[in-house]
Formats: structure tokens, C-alpha cells, sequence
């Protein structure tokens, strides 16, 4: 089957905000308008801030923005932050993302790390209260700005995801299964941003082999775990549907500035990073740990191309 | 349909078809132009400006292994020896020969034809392609004589007649129309190789082109095999890969393994310089483009680009010219410059906005469509630092610069351009490296030496003192044997003296 032929980069980068649609969409059916007012607040602190470094280093502005990656990772940023987080927090991040996570190295293509997980990373540290109230019902749109805006003293109902839970409760309960690791909202996030990203191999805006590795990296050391103790650890079922797992593989591993862009090194990279966010959920600090995975990850891409490389006709 | 494949390669539809494949005869060129600068050096003219020239006369040649002698293309009084714009990427004026048509093309008379070529010896026929300037019609220009002869044990004969780029149709309306021609063309070639048999490749579009051919074909050494139409599959290894599963080495050429491939045009060429004693003074040129209207022209060469495109009738809008193809063409700032041998097709566009460059985001498309397997994305990063060690670390000289990246990247990035150019540097460092190498080691042998030099004379200098020393000494001894003798002379004298008294 032929490659397609794609009118442009900034093409792309649309394709792939597109297929975030069904993913948000579910977010903000469990959670309202906290969503789309992150997003907003996201996108215009990207467009602020990449404009203004692109003039400071001289370049053109205009054709620069519209290649749409700074939109994208502050999309990217703004959905994987609580929707509840205050308006300071994604600014901050998103700032962050692009001046030290790419605009300092050299622009769009030059940055090895992922601008919005670096901006998640720095936010996680910076401020780790704010980065883990997250909100249980729905918000109006009114109700959401006076959270986010901290216009009136009002009561939202916060609580920890589910991966948080786990991690907190574990050593009091003893037994993963008395946690009841499930949850609706979660799954069905998952759920949209796998169909969303189903899109982009469709259209064949990404390659298969990083989302199809790091599903199987997370499958296989999450099985090989729960096997060993099924109390201590959790099913890969839920490994599958909590947390940030689907838009790691379909949408932040699979950038493909800062991931291997070899075939087989592709299939490593992703292996790698699933396997790295088992281990961080099951051992590590952070309940979470797709930020952390794909940043460390990203470290060794330049020794995986090199050891990667395909085989040149005729050698 | 061909057996194997080989990866990456593109489909690109014909971006002007046609509805029917033409060889129009173009009116002869007023005047022409013939450069005289060949692969095999710069060739030397044999005529004077003010001779008068008939058609298929020798006008300058070189002499080597790589001489393609030169002919004119129409009977006429050359009007001039001197440098001229040329159809290359520079832009820069080369020699030429200018011949002024009188409009009446007499041909030099040739003697011997309508011999059967089965009695010529196989040098004999290389000497009469030589003779009749026959080169590798299909874009690079090798001089057909030298690779027939070169070859050793030639078991394949591949005749490639895929288009080597879309939207070309030159190779395609020769095989439509001068089937009968290739056909005996492959078996002149295939008697001067001696190899067991020959396969001619067509792309599985071309049907017509297939079915003339395969009517003509009653030579049972000789199969046509289809290859699927994808761009690339023109180029020589790609081609050997999809017919033969045959992989040359890197770096070795396709007669080290025993196989030839001449282009379809030249098999014609071979053919018409055999049976009709016809130097080549003509070929087919594709004009295409969304600037005219589509044709193949069969036109003499030397003629002016201008020449032919008014004959394809072109619209009023300002034109982009490219020569050869869409793909590895180079454009053309002038069109009064002259069809030379390999102008396979000229591109006459409507001058079109380009697409902005933005910045690669190494997506891998360009991986995937390289026909050779390279990582353009890497090979981009170092080009474009100029770090042509790590350039070649990723095998920058395995780039056949198809394009074909190019064609797929999102960014609209010159990927072949800057691999061509890194390859240029590389050559040129290479080049200064091999001269300040001479130079160190030339400055190294002069240090050497003038030490070597102060060493001797120093030796010698010390050499002569001592000798002179030596000498000194001698004749302080015999001096003062001398006095001693003196003095025992004297006091013997002053003894006698003393008892005389």
C-alpha cells in the first residue's frame, strides 16, 4: 500500500487536533466546561507566547504559528491537566512548553523532548496540589469560571483520579480488588481518544508501529505483574482504561519530532515508554507516569535511530 | 508482470495525459547548436566556421575510449565556433558549434548498407555505434560503445523501457511505433553481448506499447516483462531488483554482475546506426506540460527548446521550463538553448506559487517512499549542518537523488537538493583534503630534505677541517723534523768548529 500524499505539515498537525474531538468530547461530558475553557486559555497562551519568541529570534511569525504544533501541544497540555486547575496553572505550563520546550532549542523539528509533557512534568512539580484536584461532576459553564477564575467561594466537589486512589489506598486495604479500580468517566475518555487515534492511522497521519508497541509494552509488563501478586498490582484492563493511556499512544508517544523515527526503532521507542509507565504507576511516586516515561524515553532516541537504521539497497 | 519488487517508490499518474501517443516530425531548425563538451572531455572540432556540412557529417570528436564523435544534424555552412548557453544546471556558456540550415538536408552518402549484421564481428558493430554516436538515450548519456564493451560475461540483457519519469512519453510512442526496429535492435545488442537472453521492461500501463512489441517478437531469447508502474522503477539497480531479484552492491555497477541495460531509445538508435548506417542526428522528445498541449516531437538535435515548444502550441501565460522531468529535471531559466541527446521531455508549466518550506518534523514519509532504503529525515539534518562525515555514516553516497521524497514531504522540504549538494561538498572536501595532503606532504619532503642537506654539509665541513687539521699537523711534524735536522747540522758545525780551533 502507498504512502499518502499530505498537502502539508500544517495539515497534519489539524488532523490530529481533529481527532482529539471524541476524546474531549467524553471529558467534557464528565466533566463540563472546565475542559474547553483549559483548552481555550491554552491555545491563546500558546499563540501569545510562540508569536512573541518568534519575533524576539526574528523569524516569521505568521507561517510558523500556522504550522499548528504550538496549538496542538497546548491542547495536549490542557487535557491532560485537572479542568478545575486554576487559570495561572496552564499558562505557566503552556509558557513553560514552548519557550524552554522547543522555542530555546531551535523551533518546531529541533526540540528532543515532547513540549507538552515537558510542560505537564514542570507543572506536576511546580505546583502538585493543583495538578491533583481533580473535580468529580459535571460544571456548568458559569460554575467552571468561578472555579478556574476563583471568582466566588464556591464548593466543587474534588476528589483524586482513580490511579491516585489506588496508589494512596493500597497499603491501607492490602488488596487491589476491595479499591474497585474502575471508572466510567475514565474509560470512556480512553475509549474516545482510541477511536480518535484509530482515525489517525486511518489516514495514515501516524505509523502504527508506536501506538501498537506501546499498548503491547503496557499489556505484557502489566500482565507479567498481575500474575505475580494480584493483589499488589493492577489488571491490564484498567492499566488500559485509566490514566492517560490511550492519548499516550495515539497522541503524545507518537509525536514525531521527538520519538524514533525509524521503523524498528519506532517499535522500541513505544515498547519502552508502556513498559516505563507500568513500572512508574506500579512502583514509582507519581500515580501516573506517561509524562515521565516519554520524556525519558526521548533521551534515547538519538542511540536508538542510530542503531536502528534500515537497510540501504545494495549494502 | 515482473516477478519481484523492490520497497518504497511512489505511483504518480501521468499529471498531462493524453488521449492518444504521437511522434510528430518537427520542421527542420533554422539553425542548431552543438556543444561540444561530452563525458569523455571536451571534443575537439573538425570543421571550420564558413565549411559547408551535410547531415550526419562528423563536426568535432575527441580522441579516447570515451569519443563520441559529434554530427551534424542538418546540411548547412557553420556559422560559428564559440561558447553559447547549454542546457545545464549553471547556466553557464560552453562551446558550441553553430550550423546554419540551408534547408535542403543532404545527407552524407553512405555506401555499405543492407548488410545483414550477423556478419560484422562484435567489435565491428561496437566501432559502427561508436562511429555513429550512439549514447545512453535515456537521461544519463553513457557512451553506449563502452559499456558493450566493458562487460564481461553478460548474461542478461535488459532493455528498460519504463519512462523514467512521469508524465515522459518518449520511450512509450517509440515502442508503439517502431516495434519492429526494437525488436531487431535487441538483437544486434544481444549478438554483440553474447548474453543468453534479453528482457525488455515495460510499466503494465503501457499496453499498447507491450502489445506492438510482443507482436514483433519472434526471437525466443527475447521476453517483455511488465513492472508495475511506480516512479523509480526506471532507475538501472531498481529495475535489475524488480526483474531479476538481483541486488547490486553498493558502489558496483550492473555489468559487474553480468547484466547490461540500454534505454529502448537507444536500442533504436543501435539499430538505425547498424541496418540504416544513420548516425543519430535525431530523437524523441516528450513537450508536456499544463503550459501546451502534450506531444512527443521527433526533432534534430541541436535545435532550440524554443523551437520545439512552438510547435506544442503554448498558451499566453508566463511559463516555468524544466528539462528531463517533474522529478530529477533541472529548470531552465532560457529556452534558447540547444535539445542535446538525453532532453527526454520538456516541462512547460504555468508559473505557479511554491509552497512554503516549513520546518521537518521528521513525520518519516520520506523513509517510507525512499526507493533505497536511506532515512532522508537524518540525512536532511546533516546536509543541512554540512556534516558530511555523519551524512555519509547514513549512506549519503547510496542516494540515487529521485526526488521522490521531495514528492511526499508535508514541509515542501528540497530534500534531494540538499543531498546533492552535500555530495558536492563532499566531493569538493574531499578533493582539498587530497590537496593539503600533497601540500603536507610536499612541505614534509622539503623540511626533510634541507634538514638532510644542512646535515651533509655540516658532515662535510667537519670532514675538511679535520682533514686540514690532519694536514696541519703533518706539516708541523715535518717542520720540526727539519729544524731538528738543523740543529743536529749546527751543532755538529759549531762541534768541528770548536776542535779546529
Amino acid at each position: 500500500m502507498m504512502a499518502p500524499i499530505f498537502s502539508s505539515t500544517s495539515w497534519m498537525m489539524r488532523q490530529v487536533i481533529y481527532a482529539l474531538a471524541l476524546g474531549v468530547m467524553a471529558a467534557y461530558y464528565f466533566f463540563g466546561w472546565g475542559v474547553f475553557l483549559q483548552i481555550t486559555l491554552g491555545v491563546v497562551a500558546a499563540i501569545v507566547v510562540e508569536s512573541a519568541f518568534l519575533a524576539l529570534r526574528g523569524r516569521d511569525v505568521i507561517s510558523s504559528i500556522s504550522d499548528g504544533s504550538a496549538v496542538l501541544s497546548a491542547i495536549l497540555l490542557a487535557i491532560s491537566i485537572p479542568s478545575i486547575a486554576p487559570w495561572w496553572v496552564i499558562i505557566v505550563g503552556v509558557s513553560f512548553a514552548i519557550i524552554f520546550g522547543k522555542q530555546l532549542y531551535g523551533g518546531l523539528g529541533n526540540n528532543p523532548f515532547n513540549p507538552a509533557m515537558l510542560g505537564y512534568v514542570f507543572l506536576l512539580i511546580s505546583y502538585p496540589l493543583q495538578m491533583s484536584t481533580w473535580q468529580v461532576d459535571f460544571l456548568s459553564l458559569s460554575q467552571a469560571l468561578d472555579v478556574i477564575f476563583d471568582l466566588s467561594n464556591i464548593d466543587v466537589i474534588s476528589g483524586a483520579t482513580k490511579l491516585d486512589e489506588v496508589k494512596n489506598g493500597l497499603p491501607l486495604s492490602g488488596s487491589i480488588q476491595q479499591l474497585d479500580p474502575h471508572s466510567i468517566s475514565q474509560a470512556w475518555i480512553n475509549a474516545g481518544f482510541l477511536l480518535g487515534g484509530l482515525y489517525l492511522l486511518l489516514r495514515k497521519v501516524i505509523f502504527w508501529h508506536i501506538p501498537a508497541s506501546f499498548l503491547a509494552g503496557v499489556v505484557i509488563s502489566s500482565m507479567l505483574l498481575w500474575v505475580s501478586n494480584t493483589d499488589l498490582y493492577l489488571p491490564t484492563q484498567n492499566h488500559l482504561m485509566l490514566g492517560g493511556t490511550m492519548l499516550g499512544a495515539f497522541f503524545i508517544a507518537t509525536d514525531p519530532v521527538s520519538a524514533s523515527t525509524t521503523p524498528k526503532g519506532r517499535i522500541i521507542y513505544g515498547f519502552l515508554i508502556g513498559v516505563l509507565i507500568v513500572i512508574i504507576r506500579a512502583f514509582g511516586g507519581y500515580p501516573d507516569g506517561i509524562a515521565f516515561a516519554v520524556l525519558l524515553i526521548n533521551m534515547t532516541v538519538p542511540l536508538i535511530d542510530r542503531l536502528t537504521q534500515p537497510k540501504v539497497f545494495g549494502q | 508482470m515482473a516477478d519481484y519488487s523492490f520497497n518504497g517508490g511512489i505511483v504518480i499518474k501521468n499529471p498531462y495525459p493524453v488521449s492518444k501517443v504521437e511522434i510528430i516530425q518537427a520542421p527542420l531548425p533554422k539553425k542548431i547548436v552543438l556543444p561540444l563538451q561530452q563525458l569523455g572531455g571536451q571534443a575537439k572540432p573538425c570543421v571550420s566556421v564558413g565549411d559547408y556540412v551535410f547531415t550526419g557529417q562528423v563536426v568535432a570528436s575527441t580522441k579516447g575510449s570515451f569519443d563520441v564523435p559529434i554530427h551534424a544534424s542538418i546540411s548547412g555552412v557553420v556559422l560559428s565556433i564559440d561558447k553559447q548557453v547549454i542546457a545545464h544546471k549553471s547556466g553557464l556558456k560552453s562551446q558550441c558549434i553553430t550550423i546554419e540550415s540551408d534547408g535542403k538536408d543532404k545527407w552524407l552518402v553512405n555506401k555499405n548498407s543492407g548488410v545483414d549484421f550477423l556478419h560484422y564481428s562484435k567489435q565491428a558493430l561496437v566501432e559502427i555505434i561508436q562511429k555513429s554516436g550512439v549514447i545512453g538515450l535515456g537521461g544519463a548519456g553513457f557512451p553506449t560503445h563502452v559499456k558493450m564493451s566493458k562487460v564481461l560475461d553478460c548474461h542478461t540483457l535488459i532493455i528498460n523501457g519504463t519512462e523514467c519519469e512521469p508524465g515522459v512519453m518518449c520511450d512509450d510512442a517509440l515502442m508503439q511505433f517502431h516495434p519492429r526496429d526494437i525488436i531487431r535492435g535487441v538483437e544486434i545488442l544481444l549478438h554483440i553481448c553474447g548474453a543468453k537472453r534479453a528482457i525488455i521492461a515495460i510499466e503494465d500501463d503501457k499496453q499498447s506499447a507491450y502489445q506492438a512489441l510482443s507482436m514483433f517478437n519472434h526471437n525466443d531469447r527475447i521476453s517483455i516483462n511488465q513492472v508495475p508502474t511506480k516512479y523509480t522503477s526506471g532507475a538501472e539497480k531498481l529495475l535489475i531488483k524488480a526483474l531479476l531479484n538481483v541486488e547490486i552492491s553498493s558502489g558496483k555497477f550492473a555489468v559487474d554482475e553480468g547484466v547490461i541495460c540500454q534505454n529502448i531509445a537507444t536500442t533504436k538508435a543501435v539499430f538505425d546506426a547498424v541496418i540504416n548506417h544513420k548516425p543519430l542526428v535525431s530523437r524523441i522528445v516528450t513537450v508536456t506540460g499544463d503550459g501546451v498541449k502534450p506531444n512527443n516531437f521527433e526533432v534534430r538535435l541541436g535545435a532550440s527548446f524554443k523551437h520545439l515548444i512552438s510547435m506544442a502550441s503554448p498558451n499566453n501565460k508566463a511559463h516555468d521550463y524544466r528539462m528531463g522531468g517533474m522529478m530529477m529535471g533541472i529548470d531552465v531559466a532560457s529556452i534558447d538553448i540547444p535539445i542535446g541527446k538525453t532532453t527526454t521531455a520538456i516541462f512547460v508549466n504555468n508559473q505557479a506559487q511554491k509552497p512554503i518550506v516549513q520546518a521537518c518534523i521528521r513525520c518519516g514519509q520520506c523513509s517510507e517512499v525512499c526507493p533505497v532504503g536511506l532515512l532522508p529525515q537524518q540525512l536532511y539534518w546533516y546536509a543541512k549542518s554540512k556534516s558530511i562525515e555523519k551524512a555519509l555514516s547514513y549512506n549519503l553516497a547510496d542516494c540515487i537523488e529521485c526526488a521522490c521524497c521531495d514528492y511526499v514531504c508535508p514541509s515542501h522540504i528540497p530534500l534531494a537538493n540538499y543531498f546533492s549538494f552535500a555530495k558536492a561538498l563532499n566531493k569538493q572536501q574531499t578533493r582539498e583534503q587530497d590537496r593539503i595532503n600533497t601540500a603536507r606532504e610536499r612541505f614534509e619532503f622539503r623540511e626533510y630534505r634541507l634538514e638532510r642537506n644542512k646535515l651533509e654539509r655540516a658532515q662535510m665541513m667537519a670532514n675538511k677541517k679535520k682533514s686540514l687539521k690532519e694536514k696541519m699537523a703533518n706539516e708541523h711534524a715535518q717542520k720540526q723534523k727539519i729544524t731538528e735536522a738543523m740543529q743536529r747540522v749546527q751543532q755538529a758545525k759549531d762541534k768541528n768548529d770548536g776542535t779546529n780551533i
